[in-house]
């Protein structure tokens, strides 16, 4: 996901229109927008070139005002912290990959898309992506289209799926990796966080 | 005769009068406010002289204005605000604009070289990393839907390498496209801004295009605030320090020329009491100016605004001739006619003049265009004032008609009482203490020669200058590397050498970065280098561990392998060049050049302490030039600053050789208070810590022609009254300080180093000036 969001960051920005549709509203309204959000994670991924899919998986949390950490526990352990001004990617204890916000000024607004994914909120998209789609009942759906030709053109679709909280995000790459995430065992509350995870913050 | 002189005179006045209806009614000519015509024209390398117009037209034209509030959608309502104004004079400034095309194509031309293209220090971890890291890197790439940097699909780039040196590419500058607008955000992000790049239409050193950007500028910055208050507007540009400069000389000329003039006036009222000597004077500089104006134009075909500045002080000394006549036309009997009157002065007058062309002269051999434009417009302005002196001042002056009021009678009675050199214990012992005080103020004396000194731009503009540097991050431009080799490829493999000893100045953290064409486009070398590494390394061993791991296909690492290695070719830099890519980087490139092949590695984050250490960074590397045109044009200043200084004292010793013809062993009285006043002068400087620079060099040679002038008023009339050549000598001095007085407090830093040096050297030749007459002609002294 991030690869697409760094293709759109670095020289793609879109154009954006300022009204927000209803639809957001609608779900927002459905969303439980807890300050700590954590839970399972299931991705399923499959790339060009292989026919076989690749599978993985782990945990997450959202953290309102702090950032997003993302455990894969399996097959290969690997933890990444996004917060305000940095993401950092660790492979155990050894820092594989440190991007800053003073050298790379597109990690806020990476950062913060993210953030609205996994946190459902769909007015923090507006920016890039066209959000269409429906509410029936207390569940929803939207697919997301860049506004922009060229980085609709790089990112695909993408689409999430949710009630209370986001269930399933899918991607649909444009070289034609596609990747599913399915969300599980959600919990909220101080207490969602694991102290090795309260530690990384 | 004398009325044929003045008839003929009267002729060659009404055709300067034409000729300057004509210059400034009918070819409406405005003075040139380009600082750099002030510079010399040297032979110069014709290569390095590309490059700096290559850095240099990259920026001289273009304004950059930076819109900022604390959220984007107020930055981009702010900045429209802008644009909407400028978008009404599109024959004024152009703004860039940005394109969705250009953005979809920047990376086409890279992908399709994906595989050469990689960042240095990945490829020495290529070269150090196990075949394992490799895996476990591709592995992390695959799984992790956060794994870093990716561009395309995982395949086309397994390892991220190539997202790694897009990345690297995109960190040559903070700006970043959005929403179509260019955007850039402070390092803590509390302000958003949008840039505009605009383009002036017409060449920014003429004044009206000056005046026409900067009224528009301001139009479009007072629109922003009223539709976003606490937008926050950020200004640099060449034109406005340009704009800035030729405001303040323009005010000046007015201030210092009328002042000049104000107190000149006043001068004469008082030591005349009637119009008619003011009006003389004024006739005799006012057609000197005229003739100055002609002469130039028809000589140079300009005019330079500074030379205008410098000539509005020239009233200072245009009107020594008037005041040497009427002095003496004010105490001769009124038996003497003034055609005879002068007769007797002729000798001494010319001895004037040509002392003070002497003087003005010696600027004329310098090669600063600037200082020729002055060195003829002053002599001729002295020229013409002179002959309107010889030619029709005793026509139109009358023996009778001039009466001294008291202050003459008390200023006249001062000389009375002023100490006379002699040979006593007292006067040298005097002489002795002056002497050591000088001595030790000019053991005190330094230089400093850094054009920075004369550059005055108003605070604002500096600021504004800062926090765009600090928020673009962007190469000077006025330093950086000239890169040299026989053929494309040994200049990009000389960045490339180069480049490695940037990189330790950047982690001494010395600079920010650099840019240069090896950046985008490595030597066929190195991408030589770079695929062999990769079959070497990463095409075989970590492929079949991933494979085996993900329990791929059996022919999938085959596959894959060729999939990759279609992305292998060599990029070049034509390629690259004609790239929508590459046109911000084509200013770097001067290519085939006269001899060879050249280009420019720029410097960003290059602080002014640090450039002693960075200008050494190509040191023994062939082909590598440290171009600092700062440094370049403060050390042509600097030798002629010593140039001059040794005109000054040549000047003085043809000056000597001249007086000596008339005066034999007396023309030491003649030059000696000049001599002692520049040495005191040059001593105060030294004590008051005032580095000496070109301007006070020139300075003392404006105050050798005024000082040796007194020195031959003083003398001329040694046998008959010394009284008229002390009013002539007084009138003249008080009214020099007077415009020389108002140099000194110009804004301009190379005038006021002129202007405070004439002040204390004219005071002090005044003051020396009566020691050193004969005492013989007052007998009470």
């Amino acid at each position: 996901m991030i690869r697409l969001l760094f293709t759109a960051a670095l020289f793609m920005w879109s154009t954006a229109h300022a009204e927000v549709p209803s639809l957001a509203a609608q779900i927002q309204a459905l969303l439980a927008k807890p300050a700590t959000l954590c839970g399972h994670f299931e991705q399923t991924k499959n790339l060009s070139g292989m026919k076989k899919p690749l599978l993985s998986n782990g945990r997450f949390c959202v953290v309102n005002g702090k950032g997003v950490l993302w455990r894969t526990l399996q097959p290969f352990p690997s933890t990444l912290r996004l917060t305000r001004d940095e993401i950092v990617n660790f492979q155990g204890d050894r820092v594989a990959m440190r991007l800053d916000a003073g050298k790379e000024p597109t990690v806020r607004m990476i950062n913060s898309v993210l953030f609205a994914l996994l946190s459902g909120d769909l007015s923090g998209l507006d920016a890039l992506f066209v959000v269409e789609g429906k509410v029936s009942g207390s569940s929803w759906h939207v697919a997301l289209t860049a506004r922009q030709p060229g980085l609709a053109k790089a990112i695909g679709a993408i689409s999430l799926d949710g009630a209370a909280y986001v269930n399933t995000i899918h991607m649909d790459e444009a070289s034609g990796d596609k990747t599913t995430i399915q969300f599980s065992s959600i919990q909220t509350g101080d207490a969602a966080l694991q102290p090795a995870e309260a530690a990384m913050f | 005769m004398k009325n044929h002189l003045a008839a003929l005179w009267l002729l060659v006045v009404c055709v300067l009068l034409g000729h300057n209806a004509w210059l400034w009614l009918g070819q409406r000519i405005t003075p040139d406010t380009d600082i750099m015509a002030l510079l010399p024209v040297q032979q110069r390398d014709p290569v390095l002289q590309l490059s700096f117009n290559h850095m240099v037209d990259a920026a001289q034209q273009r304004v950059i204005v930076l819109i900022g509030a604390a959220n984007w959608s107020d930055a981009k309502r702010a900045a429209d605000a802008y644009s909407s104004v400028l978008a009404g004079r599109p024959e004024v400034l152009t703004a860039a604009v940005v394109t969705d095309q250009t953005q979809q194509d920047w990376l086409a031309l890279f992908q399709q070289h994906s595989l050469v293209l990689m960042t240095s220090a990945a490829q020495k971890q290529v070269q150090q990393e196990s075949e394992k890291f490799w895996a476990d890197t591709a592995l992390r790439q695959l799984y992790s839907p956060f794994s870093g940097p990716h561009l395309g699909a995982w395949r086309d780039d397994p390892y991220g390498l190539f997202a790694g040196w897009v990345q690297e590419r995109a960190q040559e500058t903070p700006v970043r496209p959005r929403d179509g607008y260019l955007s850039v955000s402070t390092a803590d992000g509390a302000l958003q801004y949008v840039l505009l790049s605009l383009t002036v239409r017409a060449p920014v050193f003429g004044m009206s295009t000056q005046r026409t950007v900067t009224a528009l500028l301001d139009q479009a910055h007072a629109q922003t605030l009223k539709a976003v208050p606490k937008a926050d507007i950020v200004t640099a540009g060449v034109v406005l320090h340009a704009a800035a400069a030729g405001l303040q000389a323009t005010g000046e000329i007015w201030t210092i020329g009328l002042g000049s003039l104000l107190g000149m006036i006043l001068l004469m009222w008082i030591t005349f009491h009637t119009f008619k000597p003011i009006a003389l004077i004024l006739l005799s500089i006012a057609i000197g100016s005229l003739g100055s104006l002609s002469v130039c134009w028809l000589l140079f075909g300009h005019i330079h605004l500074l030379t205008l500045v410098f000539g509005a002080s020239l009233i200072g000394v245009a009107q020594d001739y008037g005041i040497f006549f009427l002095a003496h036309r004010l105490y001769a009997s009124a038996q003497l006619s003034s055609a005879g009157l002068l007769k007797r002065l002729l000798p001494s007058l010319a001895l004037t003049l040509v002392a003070a062309v002497i003087g003005y002269m010696g600027l004329a051999f310098t090669p600063f265009p600037g200082l020729r434009n002055m060195a003829v417009f002053s002599a001729i302005g002295l020229i013409f004032a002179w002959l309107t002196v010889v030619c029709w001042f005793p026509q139109l002056v009358n023996p009778t008609s001039l009466k001294s009021g008291r202050a003459v009678q008390l200023y006249e009675t001062s000389l009375q009482r002023w100490p006379v050199w002699r040979n006593t214990p007292v006067a040298w012992l005097a002489l002795l203490i002056v002497g050591g005080i000088t001595v030790t103020g000019i053991a005190r004396l330094n230089a400093n020669d850094d054009i920075r000194l004369l550059q005055n731009s108003p605070r604002q503009l500096i600021r504004d200058q800062i926090s765009m540097s600090r928020l673009l991050d962007a190469p000077t431009p006025v330093q950086f590397y000239l890169v040299r080799a026989d053929s494309e490829q040994q200049l990009l493999e000389r960045e490339e050498t180069l480049k490695l000893n940037l990189d330790v100045l950047i982690e001494q953290k010395k600079l920010s970065g650099y840019q240069a064409v090896s950046n985008w486009v490595p030597s066929a070398r190195t991408q030589q280098l770079r695929v062999q590494l990769i079959h070497q390394k990463l095409l075989n061993a970590p492929l079949q561990d991933v494979s085996q791991q993900i329990g791929a296909e059996p022919d999938w690492v085959a596959q894959t392998r060729l999939h990759l290695e279609q992305f292998g070719s060599m990029l070049t830099v034509d390629q690259f060049l004609a790239a929508p890519a590459g046109e911000p980087w084509r200013h770097l490139w001067l290519g085939k050049t006269v001899n060879g092949y050249a280009s420019i590695v720029a410097l960003r984050g290059l602080a002014q302490k640090d450039i002693e250490a960075v200008r050494h960074a190509g040191n023994g590397q062939s082909g590598v030039q440290w171009v600092d045109k700062v440094a370049e044009i403060s050390g042509v200043l600097g030798q002629y600053r010593l140039y001059m200084g040794w005109v000054v004292v040549c000047s003085t010793l043809v000056i000597f050789g001249l007086l000596s013809l008339r005066y034999g062993r007396s023309a030491w009285r003649v030059l000696l208070p000049s001599v002692l006043a520049s040495l005191m002068t040059l001593a105060l400087l030294g004590l008051t810590s005032q580095p000496v620079q070109l301007f006070h060099v020139l300075a003392f040679m404006l105050l050798l022609g005024v000082g040796i002038d007194y020195g031959i008023f003083m003398q001329e009339t040694v046998s008959t009254n010394v009284a008229p050549a002390w009013m002539a000598t007084g009138l003249s001095a008080a009214d020099t300080l007077l415009s020389f007085g108002l140099l000194a407090l110009s804004k301009t830093p190379a005038l006021q180093a002129f202007g405070l040096t004439m002040l204390s050297g004219i005071t002090l030749v005044w003051l020396t000036v009566p020691l050193f007459r004969k005492a013989a002609s007052h007998g009470n002294n």
